[in-house]
């Protein structure tokens, strides 16, 4: 993956890499899935 | 009406129109225009692309989605949060350092002129027809409820954006759009609320929450695999993310609030931002459609929510049979009264015997009453064949209408209004910058003054407002044409991404060969619609897989053949 200058300036929140802020993005994914199965599965 | 909802829906949306307008006065060039001179922050950025996204559609049917299939429909979302990653990792940069005022401006550099011009005209044909129903959808629903004028409420809204998207480009619409986010979003929650307030006071919202459990309304997920069931685990991740990559990828409406970001740092954070909330704020939509629904067992729901085609079969000689299954269903909501009283009981108790015997019981009478709501279905269609029977749309609306306090009224009306506006200003905007850099300043007028492309960027904005405007107007003459735009966008959705994906990630496949198995790939989608009973959503991942196998072999031949 190309990374030039501007990734320098432009820092994520929180994380030290951008890395940081997509598996916090799909880890909140899953987080979801899981807890709306847990509710699906607690109605059923 | 009452002049108090008056006040606020009027109040609402003209200070959002003026403060844009103001906002963004004074001299500008093509730049500022059209990429807001790249100063947005990430905020901005991410309620702009979700503002884009929510259209009136978004909060007139969603509930009224939830109020009658449950929450299921929140797993079209799940593809989102991917796609946004994917996006930050290959498409921003590309389009962040080559610095392009379009998507399409891309593909010249990597493949050739005429690629550039397929992608930006199946976009300006896709997104044009879009405009003219993001109008037109509201405005039918409002002028049905609200008995306002169909053509003078298509006419308002688009003249109210035109005003200040003319006025201020693509800063005007970012700016108007945290306020109408707020104005949504605000105007929901307090919806939500006051729809539990208007629960008996013996249903507390716990308990409203297992009313809805027990009668199959919290039926968020589902792993079992159908490919013509739209709404399933699988569906959402995969059709989801395909149809997600090339709306936030590709569609100029939404490349367009990011490319007005600052720094690449800015537009990630911004699109993250947006796969963070999306799937939180669908849920509390759909949410609030499950708390109606919880509410409706407590007070009769209408036996059909399109009031205006109920009272057309009142002018009839039917009115005497519609008169008896209201009656009928009158007698259902009667009878379920007691059992619903049984099933709360049960819940506050923890009575498991006692909540399954109402469960049942109110199982049998849904049911019941859902054969009284075919019937008039039927009934409708007898009268007026060319009547759209399905009034989930209504559902919300009618709710607010008949039982929301006053001043809420306006504030959810303004919520319609805001969210329509948000996205015609948009795609607006975006249909504007396609025409002049794709088209009018590459292959019409090249070399021509700021000021004059400026002057352009306006007059083609207010050419497709007018057009969006005169759209929304004949869409009234016709039927289902807001599912039709929907298979619309996914028939060209899926060719259009296949041609980005190749770009970016198949570096053998070059121009005559991507051009070619673009053409092929739409033929090839255009055929399977037709000829196949296949959910459209799917129709997006074989569209982009098309063009990318159709752009390998033609590559390989003409390699093979010099």
């Amino acid at each position: 993956m190309q990374e030039n200058e501007q990734e320098d300036i432009d820092k994520p929140l929180f994380f030290k890499s951008w890395k940081g802020m997509y598996w916090l993005v799909i880890g909140a994914l899953l987080f979801q899935i899981i807890l709306f199965y847990a509710i699906t599965r607690y109605f059923a | 009406m009452s002049i108090l909802d008056w006040s606020v829906l009027l109040g609402t949306i003209l200070f959002i129109t003026v403060y844009g307008i103001w906002r963004t006065r004074g001299a500008q060039n093509i730049e500022g225009f059209l990429k807001g001179n790249n100063r947005e922050k990430w905020w901005t950025i991410g309620l702009s692309v979700m503002a884009t996204q929510a259209s009136a559609i978004t909060f007139l049917s969603t509930p009224g989605q939830a109020y009658e299939d449950g929450m299921r429909f929140l797993q079209f979302y799940f593809g989102l949060p991917i796609a946004m990653v994917i996006i930050c990792i290959s498409f921003v940069p590309i389009f962040y350092r080559l610095k392009v005022y379009t998507a399409y401006e891309f593909l010249e550099s990597r493949f050739d002129l005429k690629t550039r011009i397929l992608a930006a005209l199946l976009f300006l044909i896709q997104r044009g027809l879009a405009a003219g129903i993001t109008i037109y959808a509201p405005s039918i629903i409002l002028s049905t409820i609200l008995g306002w004028n169909i053509n003078l409420t298509n006419v308002v809204l688009g003249v109210l954006v035109i005003l200040y998207t003319v006025s201020g480009g693509t800063r005007a619409v970012s700016i108007t759009q945290k306020q109408q986010m707020a104005v949504m979003m605000g105007g929901m929650i307090m919806a939500g609320i006051i729809v539990v307030n208007l629960l008996p006071p013996y249903v507390s919202f716990p308990d409203a929450i297992q009313v809805a459990g027990e009668m199959g309304k919290l039926n968020l997920i589902n792993f079992s695999f159908d490919w013509n069931d739209r709404y399933n685990v699988w569906s959402g991740i995969t059709g989801g993310l395909f149809l997600f990559m090339s709306y936030f990828g590709t569609d100029q409406s939404q490349v367009a609030r990011y490319l007005s970001g600052k720094s690449m740092g800015e537009i990630r954070l911004g699109l993250l931002f947006n796969g963070l909330l999306k799937i939180p704020m669908q849920f509390i939509i759909l949410f609030i459609g499950v708390m109606v629904f919880v509410f409706y067992q407590f007070v009769q729901p209408p036996v059909y929510f399109n009031k205006l085609e109920k009272e057309k079969v009142y002018e009839t000689a039917y009115a005497e049979r519609m008169v008896k299954l209201e009656q009928t269903h009158h007698a259902i909501y009667k009878q379920k009264t007691k059992h619903i009283k049984a099933l709360v009981k049960g819940i506050q108790s923890e009575d498991a015997g006692a909540i399954v015997n109402a469960k049942t019981n109110l199982n049998g009478f849904n049911k019941q009453e859902k054969e009284v709501r075919n019937q008039v279905k039927d009934l409708i269609k007898e009268v007026n064949p060319k009547a759209e029977t399905r009034d989930t749309d209504y559902v919300f609306i009618t709710f607010v209408m008949q039982h929301m306090p006053v001043g809420m009224i306006g504030l959810l009306l303004a919520v319609i209004f805001c969210a329509s506006m948000s996205s015609t200003a948009s795609e607006l905007n975006a249909l504007a910058s396609t025409s002049l850099i794709d088209l009018y300043k590459r292959s019409v007028k090249e070399g021509g003054s700021d000021k004059h492309y400026l002057n352009m960027s306006k007059f083609f904005t207010v050419v497709w407002g007018c057009l969006a405007i005169l759209f929304a107007t004949l869409a009234s003459q016709l039927d289902n044409l807001i599912q039709a735009v929907n298979i619309l966008g996914s028939i060209f959705y899926g060719t259009i991404l296949g041609i980005f994906v190749v770009a970016f990630y198949f570096k053998y496949i070059k121009a005559n060969a991507v051009f070619w198995a673009a053409v092929v790939a739409e033929t090839l989608v255009i055929f399977i619609y037709i000829r196949t009973e296949i959910g459209f959503l799917w129709l997006n991942p074989i569209g982009c897989l098309l063009v990318i196998f159709f752009g390998y072999l033609f590559q390989f031949l003409r390699s093979a053949k010099q």
